[in-house]
């Protein structure tokens, strides 16, 4: 069997918090924030990967820890079978083309002082430095097709240009290096729902013609039901399910991800209202709940009157098998 | 009782003017609204359509300084009352083809004539929640204190301990847990979701006769998205709550409203029933049918795992276009009008009953 293009495995990101002078004087210890804790997943060649969640669930770390955008606390990154986490920014480089990142912040993408020009200019300069001025014309005519645009953008600001301009423009920069694997993070999120859909096909054309691998992030359920092969829930910086797209949106087994599907504003089951009508305590991040860390807002774990196994602090719920390829972390997995 | 709506708002124009551009933005292009007593209207367009800018203007919330707010926004309590009235009379506009063309403004005395329209109205009878709920809440004081202020600003208690029970009360109403506590917190001492109740909370203390909603689950997680259009609903069971609904996301208008309407380019492109509009969307305007589509929910993709996009980019309410502001991106246009749509702009009219679309396809 061919390696999976990305395997994560045991993937950590703890942020410390600095211990201030308050803080020692109340006495409190200063804290670690676990934004990512032992996460595991693979992604093949050509494949989507959905990653949803609630904001601070680790997502975005999740992402940006594959590109070593920041240093990892524990785990393992390998990318086409080579491990890619002890890698020095410079023998990272060469790999740095193949992983990109679509950012979330359209504005802060770009910047704001060149051409849209310059801006595709340096992306295609980065992989072929030997082209001249002509073929940088050339390619980045050839970009601004692959993405829809028309050409007399070149000599555009980004500020001049409209959200989904902007998006396209950050895709054919990214394409410009020729990746294989793009993180997405909420690539559609800052769009309208009538540009949202160009995106999207945009996207799912260059991964049929170029074969790439997303890694998709985004709060949006029924968007990444709709882009992914295959979707991980991720609660509080783990992943609490990981299945087939279909699966995970119409079967899926752990309570949380019921919770976030019945919480779609258009769905009007009252069922679904009684579902998560439990009370939705704040979390608190430096000391999560012992056992499973859903467990103080889980409808299940309420409705089974509280059974010590879901806080034993010895027994946290790990991801199992319970079906091919759908994995899923609770000891009162929905049935099916 | 009467039928006389509670808010009617007549050929609302706003223009911003573009120093750089020389030119106004058109973002409120004569909008016509109706809300009736008791029922929720839900705004649906995207951003730049104008939804929230024409709401704000009948409230005075955008001077539009150096640019011009026109039309006519009758709020009927008691007695009808024009909350733009007065304001032709700060101004001097040169019109051609029924459009402005350039203005002159007494800024002072239109500010004035703004306060006096809106005093006892703005906060008191007609209420606003908007999207980000810690930039509108005062961070200097509690939560409790502020919702006090909004009792014995509006209210008929004046009384300092009354009107802290009173807002203890909505707090409660809200369905804020532990309300005595949290009487005492800083608005960033609350999640994003909690600070959002607080500010409903504000809102009722006046006990409005209106509450107007911009953009209310917009930024919040799904979850807490969930509370609060739960929220919202029991608002309308409980209190009969008459309610503008100002929103983005079709999912939450589709769930609250009676009554939606559909801006595009600063107009309405349709209005009607909500049933109606999202059940028989082909049976109205090509935009609304199209926007439907494109959502991204698994009954819309199309082969090849497509979604049916809106092919452009949203209209430039700068350099309007003749005739139909939708006509470059519309799907159903064809040789049979298509000189018509160039041409002239169409009408908002009623194609069936209740239901108002402004397409040619619809008027022969």
């Amino acid at each position: 069997m061919t390696p999976p293009l990305l395997e994560v495995k045991g993937l950590s990101k703890h942020f410390s918090q600095r211990r201030g002078l308050l803080r020692m004087l109340s006495g409190t210890a200063a804290g670690t924030i676990p934004a990512v804790d032992d996460v595991s997943f693979t992604l093949a060649e050509n494949e989507t990967l959905g990653l949803v969640g609630e904001s601070g669930c680790g997502k975005t770390t999740t992402g940006k820890a594959i590109l070593k955008l920041m240093p990892v606390t524990a785990g393992v990154i390998r990318y086409r079978d080579r491990d890619i986490t002890p890698l020095s920014p410079a023998e990272f480089q060469p790999l740095r083309r193949e992983i990109q990142m679509i950012f979330q912040d359209l504005d802060a993408a770009l910047n704001p002082k060149m051409r849209i020009e310059s801006i595709l200019h340096e992306a295609i300069a980065l992989r072929e430095p030997e082209l001249d001025a002509d073929d940088l014309r050339r390619r980045a005519y050839d970009l601004l097709e692959l993405v829809n645009l028309k050409k007399n953008k070149l000599a555009n600001f980004p500020a001049e240009l409209s959200g989904g301009e902007k998006r396209r423009i950050g895709i054919a920069r990214v394409l410009a290096v020729r990746p294989k694997l793009i993180v997405a993070d909420e690539p559609t999120s800052a769009l309208d729902v009538s540009i949202q859909a160009q995106v999207i096909n945009l996207l799912r054309d260059l991964q049929d013609q170029f074969g790439l691998s997303y890694l998709f992030i985004s709060h949006d359920l029924p968007l990444v039901e709709l882009v992914s092969h295959r979707v991980a829930v991720m609660y509080l910086g783990q992943i609490v399910e990981l299945g087939p797209a279909p699966r995970i949106a119409h079967a899926p087994r752990h309570p949380y991800t019921s919770v976030l599907w019945s919480s779609l504003a258009e769905k009007r089951s009252q069922e679904a209202v009684s579902v998560t009508a439990p009370t939705w305590g704040v979390f608190d991040f430096e000391r999560p709940s012992a056992g499973c860390r859903f467990a103080p807002r889980c409808p299940v774990y309420a409705a089974r009157g509280k059974p010590p196994e879901c806080t034993d602090p010895c027994n946290a719920p790990r991801l199992r098998e319970i079906e091919p390829g759908h994995v899923v972390a609770c000891h009162f997995p929905r049935e099916p | 009782m009467s039928t006389i709506p509670l808010l009617r708002i007549e050929d609302l124009r706003t223009y911003f003017f573009s120093r750089a551009k020389q030119a106004f933005i058109r973002s409120v292009d004569g909008v016509d609204l109706e809300i009736a007593r008791g029922e929720t209207l839900g705004i649906v367009g995207e951003s730049g359509s104008g939804k929230s800018v024409s709401m704000h203007s009948a409230l005075g919330l955008v001077t539009a300084t150096p640019g011009v707010i026109s039309g006519r926004a009758v709020f009927h309590d008691e007695a009808p009352r024009d909350l733009l009235a007065g304001l032709d009379a700060c101004t001097r506009l040169e019109r051609r083809d029924g459009r402005i063309m350039s203005v002159e403004k007494d800024n002072r005395a239109w500010q004035k004539q703004v306060e006096r329209n809106l005093a006892g109205v703005r906060g008191g009878k007609i209420a606003m929640i908007f999207q980000n709920p810690k930039a509108a809440m005062n961070p200097y004081e509690t939560i409790g204190a502020q919702i006090s202020e909004a009792v014995r600003l509006h209210t008929a208690i004046k009384d300092p301990v009354a009107a802290r029970e009173r807002a203890l009360h909505w707090l409660e109403a809200v369905r804020i847990d532990s309300p005595r506590l949290r009487y005492d917190n800083y608005p960033h001492g609350l999640s994003g979701g909690m600070c959002q109740r607080a500010m409903v909370a504000m809102a009722l203390a006046a006990e409005p006769r209106l509450l107007v909603a911009d953009e209310p689950t917009t930024g919040l997680d799904a979850t807490i998205q969930a509370r609060i259009v739960e929220l919202l609903e029991e608002l309308k069971t409980r209190f009969g709550m008459t309610l503008v609904l100002i929103s983005h996301d079709i999912g939450v208008i589709a769930r609250l409203s009676d009554r939606i309407a559909v801006m595009y380019g600063g107009q309405v492109q349709e209005s009607g029933p909500a049933a109606m509009l999202l059940e028989q969307s082909e049976l109205g305007h090509p935009y609304t049918h199209a926007l439907l589509a494109s959502m991204p929910r698994a009954k819309n993709v199309k082969h090849g795992g497509r979604l049916p996009a809106i092919e452009g980019e949203v209209l430039d309410t700068i350099n309007v276009p003749r005739g139909c502001r939708f006509r470059e991106r519309c799907q159903r246009i064809h040789d049979g009008i298509r000189a018509r749509c160039a041409g002239q702009e169409p009408e908002l009219v009623e194609v069936t009953p209740g239901r108002r679309v402004r397409c040619w396809l619809y008027q022969a």
